[in-house]
């Protein structure tokens, strides 16, 4: 017999929900090409330092932009932050050792290597980083980058490379301010609530070589960081203002998240290195 | 002699504009936290816009509370590595590693990335709405915006801020077991002894979630408060959603002071 002749299978509906294999394969193309965006971003911001159009006082606008309007802002934060973590630790300390002399000691390597920089980096992620993907997103979906591109003037070379050389300068400079006044709070809780003299509390015996590389690497990471990422979400918006919404929260997600992922490695490397 | 009145003029000008803007913010604030209180007693919220919100606030947000909370765990046992070498203290580092996490960086990371998260896009969503006159629209068709967009959201921020605390709180404590293994060489059950050892008990676990609970209403009100107040097109939608996540993330230092204070 001939084959017998083929019964039109019922067609399946089309999935509705789409299966997790498609899920995964679409969260891994947005990723690598979001990934790929970054990296071309970043480049490009580079070529351009080398390269690119001088255009005076841009910088310097982006500076007071990004430093002295944070000034306040990171300055309330890390305050804020230095009391917690000096009454925190001292209370749990209370309970293990009697003697919270290396408190001060402990505090201030913990901030150079870690807190600081790390918290104002994520601080900075959300105002600044918030802040170009806003200001970028608006011109884009207004057509006013279009227009960049139609005077043979690179978007990246115009709004991105001022931001990124005031973000990488601001960034050390607000961090080692703001850190300054995390330690002042730090040291006045200190004297309230555990009576620990600031001739005790100042202690620089256990800050490193190690502590200070790991500081500047890392507000020069994030500092570089901020601006090309929430640059790139901004650059990619699109459908009017619920478009730039949209731009704004990626870029403080992914700005964040970038910061995080960050620390972890230059931690690891520094941990690694200076031990 | 009238410039230098100006200029003399001018630092009480700018101190005065900043003190009214604040006054007008935090009055905004209050008067929206009395105005979903008010819903939330009466029960007056809509329940499918409530479920909406705690799918794509709570559900989506997963993946980024996961991985911020592993590699926070991780970054921690790097940190707290020279220490423990130092000293010899292996069976320490289970204390030490659960009370900042329990108590602080848990409750504190978690609802930072989250401001930056749903906050911003609350703020973003309801700025849209503002701007595009949907909320007018709304109150032409006599639809309460408090009770049918604000309560709903409100309520989704804080139970997600609450639910995502105890995940993130668990994951990090994988994520610092392990990677102090790989690090330091200390077995996770040591570090789970010294996490269960009896130096920390239920009480920290609350610490941590009522300070969840308290950055959850930080957050959704501030959000709420500056979407709402949104005026001036697509550029005025930035310009809230930057605004709204800066008060937030600096009002979750300040009331985490207050509230470890308060509760300690």
């Amino acid at each position: 017999m001939t084959a017998a002749p083929r019964t039109e299978e019922p067609t399946a509906p089309a999935p509705e929900r789409p299966g997790l294999a498609q899920l995964v394969g679409a969260g891994a193309l947005a990723g690598a090409r979001a990934a790929l965006g970054v990296y071309s971003v970043l480049v490009k911001t580079l070529y351009y330092l080398l390269r690119g159009v001088r255009q005076p006082g841009a910088v310097a606008r982006q500076m007071y932009a990004i430093g002295n309007e944070s000034l306040v802002f990171l300055c309330v934060v890390m305050g804020f932050l230095g009391m917690i973590v000096v009454y925190q630790t001292g209370l749990q300390l209370q309970r293990v050792v009697p003697d919270l002399g290396m408190l001060g000691a402990n505090f201030v390597d913990l901030l150079v290597r870690e807190l600081v920089p790390s918290i104002c980096a994520l601080m900075l992620a959300t105002r600044v980083g918030a802040g170009i993907a806003a200001e970028i997103g608006s011109m884009v979906v207004t057509e006013q980058v279009d227009a960049l591109r139609m005077c043979a003037a690179d978007p990246v070379d115009y709004l991105i490379k001022p931001r990124f050389v005031a973000s990488v300068v601001m960034t050390l400079v607000l961090s080692t301010i703001a850190g300054t006044v995390a330690y002042v709070a730090g040291m006045l809780t200190a004297g309230t609530f555990f009576q620990i003299t600031p001739n005790t509390f100042i202690n620089l015996s256990l800050v490193g070589v190690g502590d200070a590389v790991s500081f500047l690497t890392k507000c020069v990471a994030y500092g570089a960081a901020i601006p090309v990422v929430s640059g790139y979400c901004g650059l990619v918006t699109y459908g009017g203002s619920e478009g730039v919404g949209w731009a704004t929260t990626s870029a403080v997600v992914s700005s964040s998240l970038s910061v995080v992922v960050l620390d972890f490695f230059i931690s690891g490397a520094c941990y690694l290195i200076f031990g | 002699m009238e410039s230098v009145a100006h200029h003399l003029g001018s630092p009480f000008r700018v101190l005065g504009a900043a003190f009214l803007d604040l006054a007008h913010t935090v009055g905004g604030m209050g008067v929206l936290a009395g105005a979903i209180a008010r819903r939330i007693v009466r029960l007056d919220w809509d329940g499918s816009e409530l479920w909406r919100n705690l799918e794509k606030m709570g559900v989506r947000s997963l993946p980024i509370v996961v991985v911020t909370a592993l590699f926070t765990g991780g970054i921690m046992v790097i940190q707290a590595a020279p220490i423990v070498q130092k000293y010899g203290a292996q069976a320490l580092l289970g204390w030490g590693a659960g009370f900042s996490v329990l108590r602080e960086i848990g409750p504190l990371l978690t609802a930072l990335m989250l401001s930056g998260r749903i906050g911003a896009n609350n703020t973003a969503e309801l700025g849209t709405m503002m701007v595009t006159e949907q909320v007018d629209g709304l109150r032409a068709l006599a639809i309460d915006p408090v009770s049918y967009l604000v309560t709903p959201r409100f309520l989704g921020i804080v139970v997600t801020l609450f639910l995502s605390t105890i995940f993130s709180d668990a994951v990090s404590l994988i994520g610092a077991a392990y990677g102090g293994w790989a690090i330091l060489g200390v077995e996770p059950q040591v570090f789970f002894n010294g996490l269960t050892g009896g130096l920390l008990g239920l009480g920290d676990v609350m610490h941590g979630l009522i300070k969840a609970v308290v950055f959850g209403v930080m957050i959704g009100i501030t959000s709420c408060q500056f979407g709402m107040s949104t005026t001036g097109g697509a550029p005025g939608v930035g310009r809230s959603v930057n605004a709204a996540v800066v008060v937030s993330a600096a009002g979750i230092f300040v009331v985490d002071y207050f509230v470890s204070f308060a509760i300690a």
